[in-house]
């Protein structure tokens, strides 16, 4: 990783930082005499973070990316102490292959802003931008989300959500009420929203799913009108509505929600049951889960918690709409309305 | 009068495609050969594989089958430490293993004892109730190729071909050793298996970066205009690899380079360069244009044969700084032995796209180094308005090259001039890369996990059909013929160099020269 100094965010000076970084880094190239530097970039992903670490967490995450979905990351993060208004910084992230001689690079652009300076990071990421490519906002500023943030706060997330062809957020932790409230706020802007809560539902979801794969198997999906989820927690959390919502969606099936000691944080069992079987896939320990049936079958799991790494690799791969997550959602809303 | 209308099946209303692998049916695999090379190295890591990332059903059997006396657990122990030794660029997790290992079950049995057939069909039976594999059944022929049509006519006689559920039979190369037995064969295995339910396996097709041809050609719309003789000067075609024989010198003496990769391999890739755009992307459409470009493909007249085919054998040399064998000195191998382990052939496409494009083919053991590739050179501009500088002078040269590499750096790289920084109009060639390794950096499936899945689901896109086959034999049958009665004075290349002088000249005579790859 090569690093510049930082100077104040203005976007000409930014991309002529950008211009030197490749002009640098090709320096290598000529004193070698052949290509060691590949420059690759699919997307624009913009992250925004309040973390009191200054966006280092961030950088990290979106260097771990960038070797499945290498993009032009712009980290903007928010620090009383920065020494501008809004202040830039640019920087090459690179890794080499095994056994490979060239490195592949992305570029780089963390943007701090004092916080009074925050709605103003908009217009400066406009001129930011990676032309002809997708844009993808990752929030992780908790407080411009959140239904107390400022003015400010959230005229600085508008401008930046404005500029993303979608926008990805985690409810972990928020109870489900108010994790569907935020969805749907970012929803009514007119743009693809992710949560991340719902991401991590695939490892529950697909297991469960290829067991009716099989066209022969004696008790088909119509049949298990009863779906069980059980959570940790006091609240619903948002993994846990999705769950619900996505398994009882195709039938209408009747969902109920039990709170338990389990494993958690989040899920902790699903059950769906038929008059004739009944299939539980649960955590059986802090690193394993079961799947299983009443008719006898059985196959266990490693579970992970997953990182934030492997979260974002799976949504980055879907740029457009996702249907099973709409409906989904949709069936979420209706399941909390009723539970009201 | 009433009638009975069955239910279609439920669509599974699970199934999340942007998300979740490809829907993989419940089936029981029966690997004859189980104890060969084949199963340990590739068959089933890939199984394993596959099983670790959750990509094939939980309803899901092994059942292997061979000579060698064993019982279940014997065959458990022996593939635990194939698999861990094998397995590629992926950890070998014991909790996994536990699992896929109770999927796993051996008949030990004997091709030409019809009671072994026997039994498998009552192990057949069992797994289906104890792992509901559906009455799915894809047999696999990891055995002597000798053996193929013998072991599917007593599948047949067996009655092993047909079921509730679908079966399917995978088989491996050389499918026939030339034109007559690939049709005789072909015949055999009709009598008891549908066209639709042969699989006829082709590493090369699965790699990843063979099936990236088709979207580089059919999913962008820049280089298809330019994917014709009008502005394609030549292809060349080359499969090398640094190693000799390594044991298989018995097998290689029958085989030859020209039988073993480009009656296969390389014709099946200059398939996928050359085909004509399906009209739709599935399984017919596309092997549909692959075979009618293998049917284009000029047969030559015997007496053409030494203008346009060069067969070589590898001589001892001294290679990085040791002393390696040439291919008579090989164990196994007859120290008169006349087989060629480098050949290189001429081909042309007689259609309207390709008329009077020359490719060459290329491929031998003992090369500098291991690479597959295949270059696409494009016509120099019209006017020679510029000169590129290169290191013995200004001269004029074909400046665009596409290379689309397969191994091992897989990837597309375009060469184009650019002006060199300075004063004057000095130009100099640069190269655009895509690395597909580095520029997705997720682990690419290897070719036998990719083929297996399309087994199991059903998709034949990558495997080749009887008419691909019998073409791909038609074209090096009379290079095979001439090839049967002459006399070559071998060796007449060092181990370690880029084949013999004679390909040399072959493309000379053509005004062309190799590239260095």
């Amino acid at each position: 990783m090569s690093s510049a100094v930082i100077f104040p965010a203005q976007p000409e000076q930014i991309l002529k930082g950008l211009g030197k970084l490749w002009t640098s880094l090709g320096q290598e190239e000529k004193q070698q005499g052949k290509p060691t530097v590949l420059r690759a970039c699919a997307m624009t992903l913009i992250v925004a973070t309040d973390e009191p670490d200054g966006g280092f967490s961030a950088s990290q995450t979106i260097a771990e990316l960038m070797r499945e979905h290498p993009s032009r990351g712009i980290v903007l993060a928010v620090s009383p102490e920065a020494e501008h208004e809004l202040e830039a910084r640019v920087l090459a992230q690179c890794w080499k292959p095994f056994g490979k001689a060239q490195q592949i690079c992305c570029e780089q652009i963390e943007i701090t802003a004092r916080p009074d300076s925050w709605p103003n990071v908009g217009p400066t990421l406009v001129g930011l931008i990676a032309a002809d490519l997708p844009v993808i906002f990752w929030c992780r500023h908790k407080t411009a989300l959140d239904t107390s943030a400022t003015e400010d706060q959230k005229a600085g997330l508008q401008a930046v959500i404005r500029l993303a062809n979608k926008v990805v957020i985690d409810t972990q932790g928020l109870p489900a009420a108010a994790a569907l409230q935020m969805l749907s706020a970012l929803r009514a802007k007119g743009r693809t929203v992710a949560d991340l809560e719902w991401t991590r539902l695939t490892k529950w979801r697909q297991p469960i799913a290829q067991i009716f794969d099989n066209p022969a198997r004696q008790t088909p999906y119509s049949q298990f009108r009863a779906i069980e989820i059980a959570h940790t927690g006091d609240q619903l959390p948002s993994c846990a509505a999705y769950a619900g919502a996505w398994f009882s969606a195709p039938y209408k099936a009747n969902v109920s929600f039990v709170k338990v000691d389990g494993y958690g944080p989040g899920l902790h069992r699903i059950a769906l049951r038929a008059k004739s079987e009944e299939i539980v896939f649960e955590r059986t320990g802090s690193d394993c889960m079961r799947l299983y049936s009443t008719n006898g079958q059985q196959r266990s799991y490693t579970y992970e918690e997953r990182m934030d790494t492997g979260l974002m690799t799976e949504e980055l791969a879907i740029l457009g709409s996702d249907p099973a997550f709409e409906t989904a959602f949709a069936r979420a809303v209706e399941l909390l309305h009723d539970q009201d | 009068m009433s009638v009975l209308v069955q239910a279609p099946p439920e669509v599974n209303p699970l199934q999340d495609p942007l998300r979740f692998e490809r829907r993989v049916p419940p089936c029981a695999i029966v690997i004859f050969g189980a104890s060969g090379d084949l199963s340990k190295r590739k068959l089933l890591p890939s199984l394993y594989r596959l099983f670790y990332e959750r990509r094939i059903s939980p309803d899901f059997a092994v059942i292997g089958s061979s000579r060698t006396p064993m019982s279940d657990d014997q065959f458990r122990e022996r593939m635990k430490e194939s698999v861990s030794k094998f397995l590629e660029e992926a950890p070998f997790d014991e909790d996994v293993w536990k699992s896929f290992a109770q999927c796993l079950f051996y008949v030990p049995g004997d091709l030409n004892v019809p009671s072994s057939y026997d039994d498998i069909r009552s192990k057949l039976a069992e797994v289906e109730k104890s792992h509901r594999t559906a009455d799915n059944v894809l047999f696999y022929l990891s055995t002597q190729p000798s053996h193929y049509a013998e072991a599917i006519l007593e599948l047949g006689a067996h009655q092993l071909n047909t079921g509730k559920g679908w079966r399917r039979v995978i088989i491996e190369k050389p499918f026939g050793h030339d034109l007559q037995s690939a049709r005789k064969l072909n015949d055999e295995i009709h009598k008891v298996f549908d066209e639709s339910a042969i699989y006829r396996i082709d590493h090369y097709l699965g790699k990843e970066t063979v099936q990236n041809i088709l979207a580089f050609r059919f999913g962008n719309g820049i280089f298809e205009p330019l994917w014709n003789r009008r502005y394609v000067d030549h292809i060349q075609i080359t499969a090398a690899e640094s190693i000799g024989v390594e044991g298989r010198g018995g097998y290689y003496q029958e085989a030859g380079a020209l039988r073993d990769m480009i009656q296969n391999h390389l014709s099946q890739v200059m398939a996928t360069v050359m085909m004509e755009p399906p009209t739709v992307f599935d399984a017919t459409n596309v092997r549909d244009e692959r075979a009618k470009l293998l049917r284009a493909v000029r047969v030559m007249k015997h007496e053409d044969v030494p203008k346009y085919a060069v067969a070589g054998q590898y001589g001892p040399a001294l290679v990085g700084g040791q002393q390696v064998p040439g291919f008579r000195q090989e164990p196994s191998v007859d120290p008169d032995s006349q087989t060629e382990t480098y050949a290189a052939v001429t081909f042309f496409i007689d259609n309207w796209r390709w008329a009077g494009t020359p490719v060459y083919i290329r491929t031998g053991k003992r090369m500098p180094k291991r690479v597959t590739d295949i270059a696409i050179q494009f016509k120099a501009p019209p006017l020679g308005l510029f000169q590129q500088e290169t290191k013995t002078g200004l001269r004029e040269v074909r400046p665009n090259l596409l290379v689309l590499r397969i191994q091992p750096e897989e990837g597309i790289s375009l060469r184009f001039l650019s002006k060199s920084p300075g004063s004057g109009m000095r130009l100099r060639p640069v190269s655009m890369d895509f690395n597909y390794g580095s520029s997705f950096g997720e682990r690419s499936p290897t070719a036998y996990e990719t083929l297996l899945l399309d087994a199991m689901i059903g998709d034949p896109t990558l495997y080749t059909r009887q008419d691909m086959v019998e073409a791909s034999w038609q074209i090096v049958q009379p290079i095979l013929d001439v090839w049967a009665n002459s006399k070559f004075y071998f060796p007449n290349y060092p181990a370690g160099s880029w084949g013999p002088k004679a390909a040399d000249d072959m493309l000379a005579q053509q005004g062309h020269v190799w590239r260095i790859p």
